[in-house]
C-alpha cells in the first residue's frame, strides 16, 4: 500500500495543477470574449467595404489583377495555427485538415521535391516550383519543417489581439506574390469560430479575391450561436447603385480597395483563428480542472482510509503490547 | 448629413455634422451638405470634421477611401496612422 506522506505530495500536486488549468480556462474565456468583440468592431468597415466593391464593380468590367482569375499553375497554402501549445485539438486540427485536403487533391508534395532534385541538383535551381508553404503561428511553422517541406515564409506571434499592422505584412506579402505571378491561387486553412464550444477548420480558396467569399467571411464574423449571435443577419448589398462619380478612375479605385480588401479578410481569418484558438483552450483546461477535481476527490477518500487504517494499526499495535 | 468614419479596428466617428475635408488622389476635396453621389481615394493626411456643434475633429489616415450617397451619407473605410 502506498504511504500516507506520498498520497498526501500527490494530492497536493494535482490540487496545484488544477489550480493552473482553472486560472487558464479563465483567461481563456476572457481572451475570447475579446477577439470576439475586436472582430466585431471591425465589422462595419467590412461591410462598408464589400458595398463599395459591389458598387464599383458594376461600372467596371475590366478587373484588376487581384480580382481576376487565370490558369491555376501554382498553389500557396496558408496554414494559420497559434504559436502556443495546451489548446486541445486546435493545431492538430488544423493540420490534419490540411493533410486531408492535400490526399483528396492528390497533391504529391513530397514528390515534386523529389523530382525536382534530381532534374535541379543544385538547390538554387529549383525555381520552378508548384507549391509553396505559408505559415502562420510556430506550430504550423513546426509542422512544416518537420514535415520537410519548404516553407516559403514564416510568421509569427500575430497571437492575441492582433493590430491590423502585424496582419497586413501577411496579407501584402501575399497579395503581391499573387500579383507577381509566384502563385496562381491561395488556399488558408484556419479554423472558424462557429460558436464557443464548436469551431470548425475551413480550407478556405482567398486568391483571386470573389465577391460572393469576401461576403461569406463577414458572415461568418458573428458566431452561429452564442453570445453575439442575435445580430447575425444576411448582409443585403444595395440592388441598383445610383450613378456616382468615381474618382479617379473605377480601375484605380478598384485595384486599390482589392487590396484592402484582402488586408480585411487576412486580419478577420487571424482574429477568428485567435477566438477559436482561446475557445479550444478553454474547453481543454475544463476537462483538465474537472479531471483534476475528481482525481483529487478520490485521491483523498484514498488518504483518509489509509490514513485510518494506520491509525487503527498502531492502536491495535498498542493493545497488544499493554496486553503482553 | 450623416458622417460615419471606419476603420479596421473600429468606428472612428459616427454622427451628424456640417462638413468634412479630405485629401484625395485628385487634390483636397470638402464635402458639404447635399454633394452629388461620389467615390473616391483618400490620401494620407487628416480628416477634418466640423460636427453639429461646430466642434473640429480630426483624423489622421494614412490611406483609405470615400463614398457618398444621394441620401446625404458619407462613409469613410480608413487606414489609421
Amino acid at each position: 500500500m502506498e504511504s500516507v506522506q506520498s498520497i498526501k505530495t500527490r494530492l497536493k500536486s494535482i490540487h496545484n495543477i488544477g489550480q493552473i488549468t482553472k486560472a487558464m480556462e479563465l483567461v481563456a474565456a476572457t481572451k475570447m470574449r475579446k477577439s470576439q468583440e475586436i472582430a466585431l468592431a471591425g465589422r462595419p468597415y467590412a461591410f462598408a467595404s464589400l458595398d463599395l466593391l459591389a458598387k464599383i464593380s458594376v461600372q467596371q468590367i475590366d478587373l484588376p489583377p487581384l480580382l481576376k482569375k487565370r490558369k491555376i499553375e501554382k498553389t500557396a497554402f496558408v496554414i494559420i495555427t497559434s504559436d502556443k501549445g495546451l489548446a486541445g485539438s486546435f493545431n492538430s486540427a488544423t493540420i490534419r485538415k490540411f493533410e486531408k485536403y492535400i490526399k483528396e487533391e492528390n497533391i504529391d508534395v513530397k514528390v515534386e521535391e523529389r523530382i525536382h532534385a534530381l532534374l535541379h541538383p543544385s538547390p538554387s535551381a529549383r525555381v520552378n516550383e508548384k507549391y509553396f508553404f505559408i505559415a502562420v503561428g510556430k506550430k504550423a511553422q513546426t509542422y512544416l519543417s518537420n514535415k520537410g517541406l519548404k516553407i516559403t515564409e514564416s510568421f509569427s506571434r500575430v497571437g492575441d489581439f492582433t493590430l491590423p499592422e502585424q496582419t497586413n505584412q501577411i496579407s501584402d506579402f501575399i497579395s503581391k506574390g499573387y500579383l507577381e505571378k509566384k502563385w496562381d491561387e491561395v488556399v488558408v486553412f484556419s479554423t472558424y469560430f462557429k460558436s464557443a464550444l464548436k469551431q470548425e477548420v475551413l480550407a478556405r480558396k482567398i486568391f483571386p479575391i470573389e465577391l460572393s467569399s469576401i461576403k461569406k467571411t463577414i458572415e461568418e464574423l458573428i458566431p452561429e450561436t452564442g453570445k453575439f449571435s442575435e445580430i447575425r443577419k444576411e448582409i443585403k448589398l444595395e440592388e441598383k447603385p445610383a450613378d456616382y462619380l468615381i474618382e479617379p478612375s473605377s480601375k484605380v479605385l478598384l485595384s486599390k480597395l482589392a487590396w484592402h480588401l484582402a488586408r480585411m479578410r487576412f486580419y478577420h481569418l487571424i482574429l477568428e483563428t485567435n477566438a477559436s484558438e482561446h475557445a479550444a483552450r478553454r474547453m481543454a483546461m475544463k476537462n483538465a480542472s474537472d479531471n483534476a477535481a475528481e482525481l483529487s476527490e478520490d485521491l483523498t477518500l484514498f488518504y483518509n482510509k489509509s490514513r485510518q487504517a494506520n491509525i487503527t494499526k498502531e492502536i491495535s499495535e498498542i493493545v497488544s503490547s499493554t496486553l503482553a | 448629413m450623416q458622417i460615419s468614419v471606419y476603420s479596421l479596428k473600429n468606428t472612428l466617428f459616427k454622427d451628424q455634422a456640417k462638413s468634412l475635408t479630405c485629401n484625395t488622389s485628385l487634390g483636397e476635396i470638402t464635402v458639404l451638405n447635399n454633394h452629388e453621389p461620389l467615390i473616391s481615394d483618400i490620401k494620407e493626411g487628416v480628416i477634418k470634421i466640423i460636427d453639429k456643434d461646430e466642434k473640429l475633429k480630426y483624423i489622421p489616415v494614412k490611406e483609405g477611401f470615400i463614398e457618398i450617397n444621394s441620401n446625404n451619407e458619407i462613409r469613410c473605410m480608413v487606414e489609421e496612422r
